[in-house]
């Protein structure tokens, strides 16, 4: 009987490779997705392309039974997996990156009026001071690159880095500034890249979430779990945090009492009597809920897995300067690498604590920032060194930023002088950085004006950058749109140019 | 080879001059513009031609633009000659530099003679199908000869709506499926009416049949469950939440609101009423406090507090937000693409957005912390006292002043709140929407209204005594009107001080003094100031206690909930357009109006909330009963009459069944009175809906959609479902109703929200097992296994829950305490001693609503065996599973297990 229900369902699933029969949405893409197509494209499967071609029949199948499943993007992609590093708060970039020998000599001076006027800031009022740079800078690596003493290890990484120093966003406040970083909208309901990577080319481990989010800093980010929400896109391509403290994915730990057997005996039972109700029914979701169960046996035991830093090796372990059983920033990025390692197709991290102020010590731009980057500096150094020695450089991309960047003026909250050093949010002009495959190792692109308040050479929007981000991921961001309420969404909106002055 | 291929064309050239031929000879039929032409130009032209690109000066969205002058001076149209039509020209056109569409393939020579005999035909200009709701719908007649057997047709044709499916059903020859089983359609009524499975003793009295059909319907939707189930899908649309989302997301209250909901439902409150009271209750004559809470819809909006925040800027984002919320939700159409450029494909122009954002702008919420306006609850001894004070006003004074009296007790407007000062010295404006006065501060509150009334209210915090402050006019040098002192206040503090009265309407200019403080020290936080005529009767031996009365009832602790209040005339805001949707870039002033293309506006509806709720709800608007009528069809059976339930318009998917929703439109208009529990009825009344949903590959391969309904509706629970359910066949399940929301148990460290000390408190007794509904919903941070099972967050508008399958919900339904501790109490109530099979078949029985069949029952019970042989070997492991229970079994273990294992299958997890 059973094998007799098996043959069924694999006549089943042969069936189904060359006939669709799919949710709603991915019809609705399939044929509508990229205007103009052919009605007959139903049958040419679903992709979130809408490119119809022999071999996306078969994806159409397996992503019929399994959401997850891998489908090629529009071009070859420069690389599998994403590490997208967001400092939550916002880093200042002259504490950093960008090196302003000028403006350290303005310092103490009244901000001049035609930058302020016409100008919204959070909480500078009246006229500010600016504030020459509380970091010391040298030049590092063949590029030259400058970047400052916060940052002692990163020189050795320099030239695998292409810096943006004139990234400019028109959103000044945190949730709606991260909003915008992470799905191209400052409102809510829009999808994050990851959902967008993940909806569009699935994921290679099927044993793991698609999307992992691991957050560090004590809080999650400001705008709270939509910066890495699905938005319209289907619920299975948002991100799963990823926990250190506690089960590391919710529910993954078996409840007391069951062991590994007994959850496989358990499965066992459920899908051999789900069998019988597709037979009844012939209903696909059946034939998935059949699937995802064994799916989720497996992910109980590579989720733990993965997130098991103690197997590594010592070396590696204090190459990160990683603290097992806290939940850090050095242990993140390990985690990163080890997911995109087992296949994990975008890894989304998330430090909250750097909105320097200047109003209590850990947010001031002296202790407080220089604190923050000690926090941060041996961990991106050796993600970036470890993927290299490892050959995944290659084929990941690491992004690094915040929501937006600090002002020149030393903040006046109140209109009074304070207690700590402190920059305001500022959104003319900050620094951003990329690595690994297709990226330019040791560029620099753009440039800010002495002080570094507005960005005077090559300037790049947020749309611009994710671009970017798609088109090394193989996709035209032009193209790779969804349906929703009648209108063709994207993650670029609008707008959008690939940077390509840091490609390789 | 080459031959061949000639053959071949000249064999297609025969052929395609039959067609010419036959299209030239065959009776000249009647273009269609909505079905003909519409869909040529929204494929092929509109992208270029429309409403947001009008290139060479070219639309085709309105009829005016389409066959108006072009930039070449000349209409591209020429009614009734296509010839001389540049339009027909430029698409025949082989060059493909002037070919249009532009850079793209030729049309087809089908489609450009569709557009040619248009043309000629005087290219009517059609209203789209959306756009028009017609007067009247026949019911198909069925001709028992065609078609079916009549065997079926009996058992199948239940009410009028099975007349227009048949008709559909007989075009594809498809023949229904026989009814479901008792069992199963009892189930699938009470998930559907009520969200719950039913009780063993209704389904009892189903099955042997002391209860009809119709009976068990109508018990269901009589159910006080039938409106907290409809209202959690409500809620989705009226994105309701416990908290105020971005950055701090503090805590709202605003429960009351849902209660309101759940009410509304429960009475059968007509859909028209329902929605008038929810979009302008404030606005209709003497409003209940209902009618007030109603209001609340629009207060969902979300509220930021984050610091450095413009609260004008999300004031707007709030107010754009109610008008495209308000469009999605009666109208069915994304109306938001029109803040920025006109519609790209509906009728619609960017103007009218405005038009429409005008009705809304002009509210008294001002993205302050507060939320002001709250409408208070006083306590019946506190609400004693308000009556009191309002009935001297009404005796002593005027109606006018009782009126205004009494929209102060309730919710405290007007109030000029700390956005409406400027100019400050020596005083600052906080992040918390207050104004900071420190030692000789100073500022001016712009353009006030003192109404002639004798006493100015501050509302305040003070840390020190002796503050002296005076109200000037106009400025510094203008006549005091005011002089008093302020002290150390507790908290916000609400007081009373004589001013002088002035009729006008000026700068007020307001000053600190307190020396006894150092520099920029803060003496004083005013939140808000307001003016109103002193309690009259002033003289008479009450005047003084009712006055106490009143002040004392401002500064009560009470519970509240936001809602909406119109700006007096004195406070009203100009609407302008925002060029490209900026909201600093404002330009042309606009005036409250509709669309055009929709229904007319009627002169006696005041150009208000209240006057856009009556357009909405008039006979005459086409899309308000479609849109519902869709929506509950798309609750019921997984999918919309018009697939694309978010959408009905030009670009949305064409009904499935076009007839059968407008004639459910016009029924739930016309006969039914707007009743939603009558419209839910007649659909589960319908032989359509009484199906069984078996179905085989093949079916599936034919109607994968079940978009021709020959089978009955098969969909996997929703979110609160799945745990409501669980918690129900358990015995876990609270019946009790309303109140804050509760916080049932959930994984520690879930809420860790910036600046924000809220957590989450596990409730304590029957609150950890309520319905779903009353689940705590923090925006940045939802409940996870909810969210896990595609509910949203609700921070915008959702209208449909995009149903998913995927690992992390079997991970929930597995391994969730909640439903651990579901199947342990299911276990434990359907045991019997000493009989396995028995045990296994009522647990399986309670759950699943159906008896076991054997080869379910042979996996249970092996399942069963193997867990019983590891728990009576491990003694730990049955007191660790088993947590609960004060004598924990191996046997009580195994059916622990399988219990679950009956909680994850496929049937318990969908409505069949």
């Amino acid at each position: 009987m059973k094998k007799d229900i098996l043959e069924r369902l694999i006549q089943e699933k042969l069936n189904r490779e060359v006939q669709a029969k799919t949710r709603r949405h991915f019809i609705k893409n399939c044929t509508q997705g990229i205007g103009g197509l052919a009605l007959s494209s139903i049958f040419m499967g679903c992709d979130p392309l809408g490119k119809p071609s022999p071999k996306k029949q078969i994806a159409f199948s397996e992503r019929d039974l399994n959401p997850l499943a891998t489908l090629a993007p529009h071009y070859n992609p420069k690389v599998k997996s994403v590490i997208y590093l967001h400092m939550a708060g916002a880093p200042s970039q002259l504490e950093m990156f960008d090196f302003k020998p000028k403006l350290h000599k303005l310092h103490g001076q009244d901000c001049p009026q035609s930058l302020l006027e016409g100008k919204k800031f959070a909480f500078i009022k009246g006229t500010p001071k600016l504030m020459g740079p509380q970091a010391e800078f040298v030049q590092e690596g063949e590029s030259g690159n400058w970047v400052s003493n916060f940052l002692p290890h990163f020189k050795k990484v320099v030239d695998e880095v292409a810096f943006l120093k004139a990234v400019h966003t028109d959103q000044f406040n945190h949730g709606p500034a991260q909003l915008f970083m992470h799905t191209g909208s400052a409102r809510l309901g829009r999808p994050s890249i990851g959902a967008w990577a993940t909806y569009g080319l699935g994921s290679v481990n099927q044993n793991l979430p698609g999307f992992v989010v691991l957050t560090s800093g004590g809080h999650a980010p400001d705008a709270g779990k939509s910066v890495w929400g699905s938005g319209f896109l289907p619920s299975v391509y948002q991100g799963v945090q990823c926990r250190s403290k506690g089960d590391p994915v919710l529910y993954i730990k078996d409840p007391k009492g069951v062991s590994r057997d007994l959850k496989k005996s358990t499965i066992d039972a459920i899908n051999t009597i789900n069998k019988e109700e597709y037979v009844k029914y012939a209903d696909p979701e059946i034939l998935a809920r059949i699937n995802q169960y064994e799916m989720a046996y497996r992910m109980q035991i590579a989720v733990p897995e993965v997130m098991d830093i103690n197997s590594e090796p010592e070396h590696i372990k204090q190459m990160y300067g990683v603290e097992p059983g806290k939940e850090s920033f050095a242990n993140n990025c390990l985690l990163a690498r080890k997911l995109v390692e087992d296949g994990v197709r975008f890894v989304q991290l998330f430090d909250w604590g750097w909105d320097t102020h200047g109003n209590i010590r850990e947010g001031s731009i002296d202790l407080g920032l220089r604190n923050k980057c000690g926090e941060i500096d041996r961990p991106i150094t050796a993600l970036i060194l470890d993927l290299k020695q490892r050959g995944l450089l290659d084929e990941t991309l690491i992004v690094w930023g915040g929501e937006f960047g600090r002002t020149p003026m030393q903040e006046n909250r109140g209109n009074k002088k304070m207690q700590y050093k402190g920059r305001d949010h500022h959104g003319d002009a900050f620094t951003m950085w990329m690595a690994g495959g297709g990226v330019k190792g040791g560029a620099s692109h753009g440039k800010t004006d002495d002080i570094g308040f507005s960005g005077i050479e090559g300037q790049v929007s947020v749309h611009d950058v994710h671009a970017t981000i798609m088109h090394l991921l193989g996709f035209n961001h032009e193209q790779f749109t969804f349906e929703f309420q009648g209108r063709h969404f994207r993650l670029t909106d609008v707008e959008g140019e690939i940077i390509k002055e840091i490609l390789a | 080879m080459k031959k061949n291929s000639y053959k071949g064309l000249a064999s297609l050239t025969v052929i395609l001059g039959i067609v010419l031929l036959w299209n030239v000879l065959k009776p000249e039929e009647e273009v269609d513009f909505s079905a003909d032409i519409k869909p040529i130009i929204n494929k092929h032209c509109i992208a270029c031609h429309g409403g947001v690109k009008k290139n060479g000066g070219f639309s085709l969205l309105f009829e005016e633009e389409a066959l108006g002058d072009t930039e070449s001076g000349k209409p591209a149209i020429i009614p009734g000659n296509a010839s001389g039509s540049e339009l027909i020209r430029l698409l025949k056109v082989d060059d493909p530099e002037l070919r249009m569409p532009y850079k793209k393939n030729k049309l087809s020579s089908g489609e450009i003679n569709l557009l040619t005999k248009w043309i000629d035909q005087g290219a009517k200009w059609g209203r789209h199908w959306a756009y028009t709701l017609p007067d009247k719908v026949e019911v198909p007649t069925i001709n028992a000869e065609a078609g079916f057997s009549l065997e079926p047709a009996s058992d199948f044709l239940k009410n009028n709506i099975d007349h227009f499916v048949w008709a559909r059903l007989e075009d594809k020859a498809l023949e229904p499926n026989p009814p479901a089983e008792k069992n199963l359609i009892a189930r699938r009524l009470a998930l559907d009416i009520a969200g719950l499975p039913p009780t063993t003793d209704f389904l009892d009295r189903f099955e042997n049949g002391q209860l009809g059909y119709e009976a068990y319907v109508d018990s269901l939707l009589a159910q006080k469950t039938y409106g907290e189930k409809w209202a959690s899908w409500w809620l989705d649309l009226a994105r309701y939440a416990d908290s105020k989302g971005y950055e701090k997301d503090m805590g709202r209250s605003i429960w009351k609101y849902r209660d309101w909901v759940i009410d509304a439902f429960n009475k059968d409150l007509s859909y028209d009423q329902f929605t008038i009271e929810q979009l302008a209750g404030d606005l209709l004559p003497q409003p209940d406090t209902d009618q007030l809470i109603a209001t609340a819809f629009h207060r969902n909006t979300m509220n930021n507090d984050e610091g450095g925040t413009d609260d004008e800027e999300y004031r707007v984002a709030t107010v754009i937000d109610r008008v495209n919320t308000t469009f999605e939700v009666w109208q069915s159409t994304a109306i938001g693409c029109v803040q920025c450029h006109g519609h790209p494909y509906d009728p619609f122009k960017q103007e009218e957005y405005y038009n429409l954002m005008a009705f809304f702008n002009n509210s008294r919420d001002e993205d302050t912390p507060s939320e002001s306006p709250l409408l208070k609850f006083y306590t019946p001894e506190q609400q004693e006292k308000v009556n009191q004070v309002v009935t001297w006003v009404t005796k002593n004074g005027n109606k006018e002043l009782a009126s205004r009296y009494n929209d102060f007790l309730q919710f405290t407007e007007p109030v000029y709140k700390s956005h409406f000062f400027k100019n400050f010295v020596n005083s600052v404006y906080d992040d918390h929407a207050a104004v900071n006065f420190w030692d000789n501060g100073n500022c001016i509150i712009e353009n006030a209204y003192t109404n002639e009334a004798d006493f100015v209210y501050l509302n305040y915090r003070s840390h020190y005594d002796g503050t002296k402050v005076t109200i000037r006019e106009k400025n510094a040098d203008g006549p005091i009107l005011a002089e008093f002192t302020i002290n150390k206040s507790k908290g916000n503090t609400t007081s009373q001080f004589p001013i002088k009265k002035k009729d006008a309407q000026t700068d007020l200019y307001i000053e600190t003094q307190n020396n006894s403080v150092k520099k920029e020290v803060t003496v004083l936080s005013v939140y808000w100031v307001a003016f109103l005529n002193g309690i009259p009767g002033q003289g008479r031996p009450e005047w003084n206690s009712i006055n106490s009365m009143f002040v004392e009832a401002l500064n009560a602790k009470v519970e509240t909930t936001p809602i909406m209040a119109e700006n007096p005339n004195y406070m009203r805001r100009t609407t302008q357009v925002f060029d490209r949707g900026s909201w600093l870039a404002k330009t042309d002033t606009v005036y409250p109006d509709t669309p055009k293309s929709l229904n007319a506006w009627n002169p006696n509806w005041s150009k208000d909330r209240l006057g856009l709720a009556k357009w909405i709800v008039d006979k005459k608007n086409p899309l308000t009963a479609r849109t519902l009528v869709n929506r509950v069809w798309h609750q019921i059976f997984g999918r919309g009459l018009v697939s694309t339930i978010e959408d009905i318009g030009s670009q949305s998917d064409a009904p499935s069944h076009p007839a059968l929703l407008d004639w459910l439109s016009l029924r739930l208009m016309n006969e039914h009175n707007w009743s939603v529990k009558a419209l839910i009825k007649e659909i589960v009344m319908s032989g359509t809906y009484r199906q069984s949903s078996e179905s085989s590959p093949n079916m599936y391969q034919i109607d994968p959609e079940n978009e021709f309904y020959a089978r009955g509706p098969r969909i996997r629970l929703s979110a609160e479902q799945i745990r409501d359910q669980a918690l129900a066949v358990s015995g876990l399940l609270s019946n009790k109703m309303y109140g804050p929301g509760v916080m049932p148990p959930q994984p520690e460290g879930v809420w860790q929200t910036v600046y924000n000390g809220s957590k989450w408190v596990e409730s304590k007794g029957e609150d950890r097992y309520r319905r779903g509904v009353y689940t705590y919903l923090k925006r940045t941070s939802p409940y996870p296994s909810f969210l896990t099972f595609d509910a949203g967050s609700r921070e915008v508008c959702m209208i449909r829950r995009t149903v998913t399958n995927t690992p992390l919900q079997a991970l929930v339904t597995l391994n969730d305490p909640v439903y651990l501790e579901a199947s342990y109490q299911l276990a434990k109530n359907t045991a019997v001693s000493n009989d396995i099979d028995q045990s296994i078949s009522q647990a399986y029985t309670r759950a699943i609503h159906a008896s076991i069949e054997a080869p379910t029952l042979k996996a249970l019970k092996e399942l069963y065996e193997i867990s019983l042989d590891e728990f009576s070997e491990n003694p730990e492991a049955t007191k660790l599973l088993l947590h609960l229970e004060n004598e924990p079994s191996p046997e009580l273990s195994a059916l622990t297990i399988v219990a679950n294992a009956i909680m994850n299958l496929d049937e318990f997890l969908t409505k069949a």
